[in-house]
């Protein structure tokens, strides 16, 4: 083939060139809108299947409503699910103290964090978030420790979980009864249960 | 299929036809004087763009079947190229075509060499196509366009002789088995026509010409078939029979050629030239005389045809196959549609379902699992009491060890503390495999007792036996994972300076403390 041949064959050189050009784009055009619309109906089929699923469960829907609606609500006035009620842990603060008859309690209340433990729960979509709380308290006893945070669980003022104490004496037992003599540092995390979000609302 | 225009030219002049849609359209005849070359000149120009395959049926021509060693590629080639300069020196038109294979035992192959020896005959024609900037696709020499004749005889006859009244002359074509062999037109009068006594005698002085060659010898019989196209030589092929018994004659007349070639009988009736440029235009044709600087034009124009055959083919393709992605996704886009409508029925079937539900804060799902969660934090609270009925268990026969400090933790790792290890009080118990992080790993129990010997007079023996034992009695109890000794009352290292003092009182002897860590089995 010389210089003349390509003289004469340019413009047909020049039609196939764009007709491959335009073939490959119109092919990958119209396969790209194809695969959407396969995606799409991916998409669409599994909202069917999900959809289908949850009317069939709807019965079991109801029963399971029946069974734990009123266990929930309970949950939610104690402040365990839904967000913080630090006054209430406050509150159980002060009366467990009085109660066991300590001689006040320093508290250190951090900002709320996701819980680190909740993978030991299986909590699925739950959220689980703590408030980690430190407590700086004296003792006349050991056995005080124990029941100070039973009384403070008794109140019911959340859901909490003791997480390390540090217990140093500060005087000899007996030398002055009814005074304390053991100093103790705890650490523990109020938890709290955020539900996922029902799309639509509640139904 | 593709347009063509055919000429067939002879000493008289042309006769031309546009090839169409697999069919001649229309036949012209143009004289070999200056009126007809100017009116070829405008028909060849009304042509334009129109590939010209160019016969020629002329007296001036030269056949030869030639055997030459059997060679391929560029060295066969060469030696026809020799060949065609030997024989055709003169002329610009020749060609040679392998026609087989020798059967001696060198399989010799076997050539036929062409040519038409007077090229003035053509020249002007040919002057005229290239001025009307046609290109030129070959020039043939008329005997060999008439193998496509064969197929019209019954029987397939192994020796046959077509002889048909041209108005150069009389044109006779011979076939052996199928395969040209030789043809030669012997002029006659024009003005007199082609007459009987003409025809039979060329047949018969033909017939010795084939013996002179050794292509057919007199005893052989030939099948004579008379291109009758103006069917006026119907008694004429019955007297060759007749006279000659080794001859069989028969006559393929106007209707019978348009039969056998679909042609229209009425164009045969313009002349003998119109069966062979119908012959021109129906096939690919061998034996092409014309040189590659002649057919320059026509192999730019197969191309040029090639690529726009590429670019529609192209075109279509992409035609295809865009269009069955359109019609994949418009049918998908109905599925989708379906699915959508048979969605938010089902999704409004639940809607009413879920109004005969009780009220509820949350989902069904929420409800549940939140409940659940929450009993299973519950359960999972600890506190310090177990540690601490451990540590009093442990250390109630032990009245001289009192304890300064008592630490605890439920976490993934051991007790962490701030005390010094001294290197040769630590015991070598192993602690436990220590989970890395909250993450996926299980808490444990661990603490730290920390205490000193009551009134310690200076017998460290005494005093790091009891710690001893005391570690022992940890470790023996069932709840109890690992027990490790941070800190013992004296640090025996030599690495280490150490001062003292043996008097027995107590303030003077210093103290004994040790520290321990405990870390307590996960419950089952």
């Amino acid at each position: 083939m010389n210089g003349e041949d390509l003289k004469t064959l340019r413009v047909p050189i020049l039609i196939l060139v764009v007709m491959l050009l335009a073939t490959a784009g119109a092919v990958y055009y119209t396969n790209t809108l194809r695969e959407k619309a396969d995606v799409a109906l991916r998409q669409q089929q599994t909202q069917l299947r999900e959809a289908q699923t949850r009317m069939q469960r709807s019965g079991d829907e109801k029963s399971i409503i029946v069974q734990y609606v009123d266990g929930y609500r309970q949950l939610q006035n104690a402040g365990i699910i839904g967000d913080e009620q630090r006054i209430n842990w406050l509150d159980a603060l002060r009366i467990a103290n009085q109660r066991t008859d300590l001689f006040g309690v320093n508290y250190q209340l951090s900002t709320q964090k996701i819980y680190p433990y909740a993978s030991e729960f299986d909590p699925g979509k739950i959220v689980l978030r703590q408030s980690e709380m430190k407590l700086d308290f004296n003792i006349v006893h050991g056995l005080d420790l124990l029941r100070f945070f039973e009384a403070l669980r008794e109140q019911a003022g959340g859901l909490f979980h003791l997480d390390r104490c540090l217990l140093v004496r500060t005087a000899e037992i007996g030398q002055v009864r009814y005074q304390p003599n053991i100093k103790a540092q705890c650490e523990l995390s109020w938890i709290t249960v955020a539900p996922e979000p029902v799309a639509g609302g509640t139904p | 299929m593709a347009r063509k225009l055919l000429l067939c030219i002879d000493v008289n002049g042309t006769t031309a036809a546009r090839w169409s849609g697999g069919r001649l359209d229309e036949c012209a005849f143009f004289g070999n004087d200056d009126e007809g070359m100017d009116s070829f000149r405008e028909y060849a120009a009304a042509s334009a763009g129109i590939p010209a395959f160019i016969m020629v049926d002329a007296i001036e021509e030269d056949y030869r079947f030639e055997t030459l060693p059997h060679a391929t590629g560029s060295e066969r080639a060469q030696m026809v190229e020799r060949k065609l300069r030997q024989y055709y020196r003169g002329s610009q038109f020749s060609s040679a075509a392998l026609v087989g294979r020798d059967s001696s035992k060198r399989r010799d192959d076997r050539f036929l060499f062409s040519a038409l020896t007077n090229p003035e005959i053509v020249a002007p024609w040919l002057a005229a196509v290239n001025e009307a900037g046609l290109p030129v696709g070959g020039i043939y020499l008329l005997p060999t366009v008439t193998s496509g004749l064969v197929n019209l005889v019954d029987g397939s006859p192994k020796n046959l002789l077509f002889v048909a009244a041209h108005p150069a002359g009389i044109r006779l074509t011979f076939f052996r088995e199928g395969a040209f062999r030789l043809s030669r037109l012997s002029r006659t009068d024009a003005m007199g026509g082609t007459s009987d006594k003409a025809l039979i005698e060329e047949i018969s002085n033909t017939r010795l010409y084939l013996h002179a060659l050794r292509a057919a010898t007199l005893d052989e019989p030939v099948n004579v078939v008379l291109l009758d196209h103006a069917d006026q030589f119907s008694e004429t092929a019955r007297a060759i029979s007749e006279d000659n018994p080794s001859l069989q004659c028969n006559r393929l007349g106007k209707n019978e050629i348009a039969t056998g070639l679909k042609l229209d009988a009425a164009l045969i009736g313009d002349g003998p030239a119109v069966i062979y440029l119908h012959l021109l235009g129906s096939r690919a044709q061998a034996g092409n005389l014309a040189s590659p600087a002649v057919t320059e034009g026509y192999r730019r124009y197969q191309w040029r045809r090639q690529l726009m055959a590429a670019s529609v083919m192209v075109a279509a393709i992409g035609l295809a196959g865009g269009g069955f992605n359109l019609w994949q996704q418009d049918s998908i886009e109905g599925q989708i549609q379906e699915i959508a409508r048979r969605t938010a029925q089902v999704n409004a079937d639940y809607q009413a379902a879920t109004r005969q539900f009780p009220a509820a804060p949350t989902s069904a799902d929420n409800l549940k699992k939140a409940t659940e969660v929450v009993a299973k934090l519950k359960a999972a609270a600890v506190t310090p009491e177990r540690f601490l009925q451990v540590v009093s268990r442990a250390i109630e026969p032990f009245p001289e060890i009192a304890l300064n400090e008592i630490g605890w933790q439920y976490r993934p790792t051991e007790f962490e503390t701030g005390a010094a290890t001294s290197p040769q009080a630590a015991t070598p118990t192993p602690a436990p495999a220590a989970p890395p992080g909250p993450s996926g790993t299980l808490r444990l129990q661990s603490g730290m007792v920390s205490g000193q010997i009551r009134d310690f007079k200076g017998d460290f023996r005494q005093a790091i036996a009891a710690i001893n034992t005391l570690a022992d009695r940890l470790r023996k109890d069932p709840a109890v994972e690992n027990v490790r000794i941070l800190q013992l009352p004296l640090n025996v290292s030599p690495t280490i300076a150490m001062t003292g003092n043996t008097a027995e009182n107590p303030a003077q002897s210093g103290s004994a403390e040790f520290r321990l860590v405990v870390v307590l089995k996960r419950p089952t």
